[in-house]
């Protein structure tokens, strides 16, 4: 208090009265309703006036009250003048006199007062406190010092006033009646009240250059404080009783204004802070940002360097800003994109609104915005909104680009953004634990609901097997989810929460297990009667097994999947009978033994799949006429699914070598049974049986011989170069082991019998192939080349 | 959630007397029993909601508890139907003609029906909203003595919740009305009035719907197809189908007038429901009464026809004119008058209060339970149609 005494001696040399303020003491309401009333348009003139009469009524015959107001604007008024000098800018904007010289006042008036206020905001009251205990003479006297003459500044009345108060309290203890106050009560509250209303809030909430919040981080201070002394104010007048109420109920109602025009002031810069202040959103600031941030670069000259240190870090922060590089990373490091100093902000003003009885208006108002704020979140992470209908009809190809997205805000949110949302509301409501899990609950529990409701609409949408992956992708982004929410969610939301993404989860797994069941279907109902030209790889095997390779990338998630999903669906009164992985077991019985650890029910749904598969192709085999081809058609499907098995390590520890093996040796039988149909009715034509009677050889059996050997060969020749092998191991181990077993025998022949025909023109005539002639003709086979007759190539 | 769980030991029952039946070869007759039970079932509940008997005080009619009373009819007898559909039968049967074109329309209504409890959820976080700003007035005009900035701050919040509920009502709540306040909600330069400053408190914070979606269309789209079964239809299962569509429209159209619900222009008034229908009378008589009510409504300009937010509405601008000629101090007739609003006000916050939640759970519940039905349906219908589409 001392501190500020030295000031307030300096104040009577300005009391010299002005043209002005003489016109003020005159006429003092009008001139207090040029300032106080106009801002607000709700504050008619029919409303005000009594209010304005009826302190100046009450409080006229205890002192001359009135002269209050007027003093303070005269107060103002020489401080301008005494303040032009150092600040001729302002002059200026001297468009309005009554306002710039509110303006004026606490821009330039006693920064002295401001910092020692901002380091030490509790000084005053504590002292203010005690003085009222220890010594109550001091506080109960009726007539303090001649400051009525003086021009009390804002602090000094506010030191009053709390004395005041405190010596009311510790009155109120000693009579119970709680009828008597002090009498200087009355205007010290008026003279409070109006220098509140001209300092602190006019400044705010209308004018030209209304100051935003943070813009003068130690004004913001004293706008608290003086918030905070009329809510103490209102509650210690309501304490005083009705009598009071009824003898001074303008103030009290004023009273009660001026805090509603503060708390609105706030409520208005909470909006403002939680909606204009993030970077990544909103890379351009408002217009007003900039020029509030120019008047206030301005006035730094006169603050010292800790208040532009300070000044560095406030709302709109240009280096944090710079610094993004736009990065998502970077997105979600700063995600919800509040600088801390606007963070303090807000948890100030938060708590001022509370506790000043605005809680609901500053819970709508966070609510909203940040529902806003997470909306724009998930639309700048690709997800649109899409209704279940729309889903329903949409293309595959572009379902799964949205699915991707859904996967990616799925993943980030869990990761990054709820616990962002989750530290923002525990920051700002850091007084109020229940405020902030509530607001947090209610925000992310929409969230939720709405990235489940896309999954939902992907579940229902009309099953395909083209499907299955992606939908197992979602399946994993909610599996890796759902753990994490016991941490991420309040106790109040996170059953309801987990309980939802868990249903979800379960359908998905649900879909899964009936997409791949439907694998079985697909096959069962390809029944086609064409049989595939050449014997070549059937288009189903092709699919299927490329489907299963894919799949089993899938194993350990599909195996989950079946164990925990497909007990619902056997529960399930409607389920499918062939639902049961039991009866799959027998299927596969052969490797029962050996593969017990393969006993996972996807591994049984793969092997009843491949079971399906091959009895389908077996059928398919049977479309050929030829055996032969029948044995080819075999030959190429099983040596596609083995090369598909031994291309992936994961399909490959799915079925296991013993399968494999005992498919190889399935394989080699189709071999020996394409032998066998093909080629050994042509080594009856060089068998030497039949060509030797009595020591000769009667040469129109042999060239019987040669002749049908040259037809059937031929005829071999042109039938299966039109086949196709295209599996080259398969088609050169085909041709080879035919090599193996006809060359030998051929060349043995015409080593035996070409000399018994005549050289020349017979020898021409019957035998038309040398044995290479032979290897060159069989390494035609299997081409898929519709070959004519090898005669009728020959030139 | 649980109430898929709930209905089980009830379908077992069905099922297993059904199973019974079927060996003893008297299916048909079974059906026929099943079907009339179901048809009087659904009479006797929807005209206990109509006219509920007099021995109980009785939830007006749309009124939040109301509503909830209509969800839990539509979750009996959505669990009864699913019973008679589906319990114990033979796959093919509901793959054949006309069914196989039945039920796959009746899945469509579904997924239709699943979007409006979506928009509906929405609609009761901007309910909750509205009762947010109701408190708000409470709590300012509960406080003594009135003055000034008590009446200010009821005066701002009431504007909010009366142009809000008028905003709702025009734009549906849906994405115009986001970006529409969401332009009030900027301080709109220097000369911007207070009176901006409460309009920006109201901006919608539903999620809403995609663009584009209306809730009038989709009601229009799930009735488009719905005709009554007739001759020997008419004993089959297509009834039961044609029952349940009858009453999962009715249901999502009754929320949807009482609710705010992005887009509700156009929606329709009229039925497509035959009246000589025994078990349609008491769902013919409510949507007529309904009806009646978004006749009013709809010259009247209010939000939704929930009976809370009605009252809301009324009282709240009657509060707004006596802050508008709010006078320090208030005589005190005036402030009996306004006291005793103030009451009924916090009478309905209170309603909203304690029936909101519980009301939107029950929506996701009905998802929930729809979803599940929908997809043990398809199973089956899956199961009677294979072997006859290959997948690929």
């Amino acid at each position: 208090m001392e501190k500020n005494l030295p000031e307030k001696d300096d104040q009577p040399k300005h009391d010299a009265p002005s043209p002005d303020s003489s016109a003020a003491i005159s006429n003092p309401n009008d001139d207090h309703k040029s300032t106080s009333a106009k801002p607000e348009d709700d504050h008619k003139s029919t409303g005000t006036k009594p209010d304005h009469d009826d302190p100046k009524s009450t409080a006229k015959p205890d002192h001359d009250d009135p002269k209050s107001t007027p003093k303070a604007d005269h107060h103002n008024i020489d401080d301008h003048d005494h303040k032009s000098t150092a600040k001729p800018d302002d002059h200026n904007a001297n468009v309005n006199p009554s306002e710039t010289a509110v303006h004026l006042l606490t821009d330039g008036d006693d920064p002295d007062y401001e910092m020692k206020k901002h380091h030490d905001p509790n000084e005053n009251e504590i002292k203010t406190e005690n003085d009222g205990q220890s010594d109550p003479v001091v506080v109960k006297d009726p007539v303090p010092e001649p400051e009525p003459e003086e021009d009390p500044s804002l602090e000094k009345v506010s030191e009053d006033l709390d004395r005041c108060i405190s010596s009311l309290s510790s009155e109120k203890n000693e009579n119970d009646d709680g009828l008597s106050f002090p009498e200087e009560l009355p205007k010290l509250v008026e003279k409070f009240m109006n220098l509140v209303e001209d300092e602190v809030i006019a400044k705010r909430d209308s004018g030209e250059s209304k100051i935003k919040w943070c813009q003068v981080p130690e004004e913001d201070a004293s706008f608290l404080e003086a918030l905070d002394r009329i809510g103490r104010l209102s509650k210690y007048l309501s304490f005083l009783g009705l009598k009071f109420e009824e003898s001074h109920g303008a103030l009290i109602n004023r009273l009660g204004s001026i805090q509603h025009r503060a708390l609105l002031y706030l409520e208005e810069e909470f909006r403002m802070l939680l909606e204009e202040s993030r970077h990544c959103t909103e890379p351009n600031t408002p217009s007003a940002g900039d020029k509030d941030h120019n008047s206030h670069g301005n006035k730094g000259g006169n603050n010292n360097k800790q208040q532009q240190d300070q000044e560095q870090d406030r709302c709109m922060l240009p280096d944090y800003s710079e610094s993004r590089g736009g990065g998502d990373q970077l997105q979600a490091d700063i995600f919800p994109g509040y600088a801390q100093e606007v963070v303090n902000n807000l948890n100030k003003i938060a708590k001022e609104m509370i506790s000043g009885g605005y809680e609901t208006e500053c819970c709508e108002v966070y609510t909203i915005s940040r529902r806003l704020a997470f909306d724009e979140t998930l639309h700048k992470l690709g997800l649109e909104k899409h209704s279940l209908d729309d889903i329903q009809k949409m293309h595959w190809e572009a379902l799964e680009r949205e699915v991707v997205s859904w996967i990616k805000a799925f993943k980030e949110c869990a990761a990054v953004y709820f616990s962002g949302e989750r530290k923002l509301a525990e920051v700002v409501f850091a007084d109020y634990p229940s405020i902030s899990s509530s607001l947090f609950s209610n925000l992310t529990r929409g969230v939720i609901i709405r990235l489940l409701n896309f999954a939902e609409g992907i579940v229902i949408s009309k099953r395909s097997a083209e499907k299955l992956f992606k939908t197992l992708d979602m399946y994993e982004a909610l599996r890796e989810v759902v753990p994490k929410m016991d941490n991420l969610f309040p106790v109040e939301c996170v059953n309801e929460l987990k309980a939802e993404t868990t249903t979800v989860r379960s359908r998905l797994g649900e879909a899964v297990i009936c997409i791949f069941c439907d694998l079985e279907n697909s096959i069962k109902a390809d029944t086609g009667r064409n049989p595939v030209p050449g014997g070549a790889v059937h288009p189903l095997t092709r699919y299927m097994m490329n489907y299963l390779r894919n799949t089993c990338e899938y194993k350990e998630t599909l195996d989950l999947v079946f164990r925990e999903h497909s007990k619902i669906e056997r529960a399930d009164s409607t389920s499918r009978p062939d639902h049961n992985y039991e009866a799959g077991e027998g299927m596969s019985s052969g490797n029962a033994n050996e593969q017990s650890d393969h006993q996972s029910p996807f591994y049984l749904q793969l092997m009843r799949v491949m079971d399906l598969l091959d009895s389908n192709l077996e059928a398919k085999a049977k479309l050929y006429k030829d055996s032969a081809l029948s044995s080819i058609f075999m030959m190429n499907n099983g040596r596609y699914i083995l090369q598909k098995i031994k291309g992936s390590t994961e399909i490959n520890s799915c079925m296991g070598d013993t399968w494999c093996r005992k498919r190889s040796s399935g394989l080699r039988q189709y071999h020996k049974n394409y032998q066998r149909e093909t080629w050994s009715r042509l080594l009856q034509c060089l068998s030497h049986e039949g060509l030797i009677v009595h020591g000769k050889v009667p040469k129109p059996v042999l060239k019987e011989r040669f002749k049908s050997f040259n037809a059937l060969f031929d005829e071999i020749h042109k039938t299966q170069s039109t086949w196709v092998v295209s599996d080259e191991q398969l088609q050169s181990e085909l041709r080879v082991s035919i090599s193996a077993v006809v060359i030998p025998a051929y060349r043995s022949f015409l080593g035996r019998f070409s000399q018994v025909l005549d050289p020349g023109r017979q020898t021409e005539k019957y035998i038309k192939f040398q044995a290479e002639d032979i290897e060159t003709y069989i390494d035609e086979l299997f081409d898929g080349n519709p070959n004519s007759s090898i005669f009728k190539k020959k030139p | 959630m649980g109430a898929t769980d709930n209905q089980g030991s009830f379908l077992n029952r069905i099922s297993i007397r059904r199973n019974q039946v079927a060996s003893m070869e008297g299916n048909h007759e079974q059906e026929l029993e099943d079907l009339e039970h179901f048809q009087k079932h659904v009479a006797d509940r929807f005209s206990d909601l109509l006219s509920p008997s007099e021995d109980f005080p009785s939830d007006p009619m749309l009124s939040i508890a109301w509503v909830r009373k209509l969800l839990d009819v539509f979750l009996c007898c959505e669990a009864e139907f699913k019973a008679v559909l589906l319990m114990g039968r033979d796959p093919s049967q509901i793959s054949k003609p006309p069914l196989d074109r039945l039920v796959p329309e009746f899945l469509d209504r579904v997924v239709k029906a699943l979007d409006i409890c979506n928009a509906v959820s929405h609609g009761v976080d901007s309910v909750r909203h509205f009762q947010k700003l109701a408190e708000i007035a409470v709590s300012a005009l509960e406080q003594r003595p009135i003055g000034d900035g008590q009446v200010r701050r009821a005066k701002k919040a009431l504007s909010a919740l009366v142009t809000g509920m008028a905003v709702e009502d025009k734009e549906g709540g849906g994405n115009k009305a986001t970006e529409r306040s969401w332009s009030f909600g900027r301080r709109s330069g220097v000369s911007a009035p207070n009176k901006d400053r409460a309009v920006g408190h109201f901006r919608a914070l539903s999620w809403g719907m995609s663009k584009g979606w209306s809730a009038a269309k989709q009601i229009q789209a799930m009735s488009s197809n719905l005709v009554a079964p007739k001759g020997n239809e008419a004993s089959g299962l297509a009834q039961p189908v044609y029952i349940m569509s009858t009453i999962m429209l009715f249901v999502m159209w009754m929320l949807v007038t009482a609710i705010p619900c992005q887009e509700r222009t156009g929606l329709m008034t009229h039925f497509p429901v035959p009246r000589n229908l025994a078990w349609a009378q008491a769902m013919i008589g409510l949507q007529e009464k309904i009806s009646e009510e978004w006749k009013k409504k709809e010259k009247k300009g209010s939000a939704g026809l929930l009976e809370e937010m009605q009252k809301m509405e009324k009282l709240g601008q009657s509060l707004i004119e006596f802050s508008d000629s709010f006078q320090f101090p208030a005589e005190a007739e005036k402030l009996e008058e306004v006291a005793a609003q103030v009451a009924e006000l916090a009478e309905t916050c209170r309603k909203m209060e304690e029936g909101l939640v519980p009301l939107q759970q029950q929506i996701r519940e009905l998802f929930h339970r729809v979803v599940r039905s929908r997809t043990e349906v398809l199973d089956v219908l899956d199961q009677g149609g294979k072997a006859s589409a290959p997948v690929m």
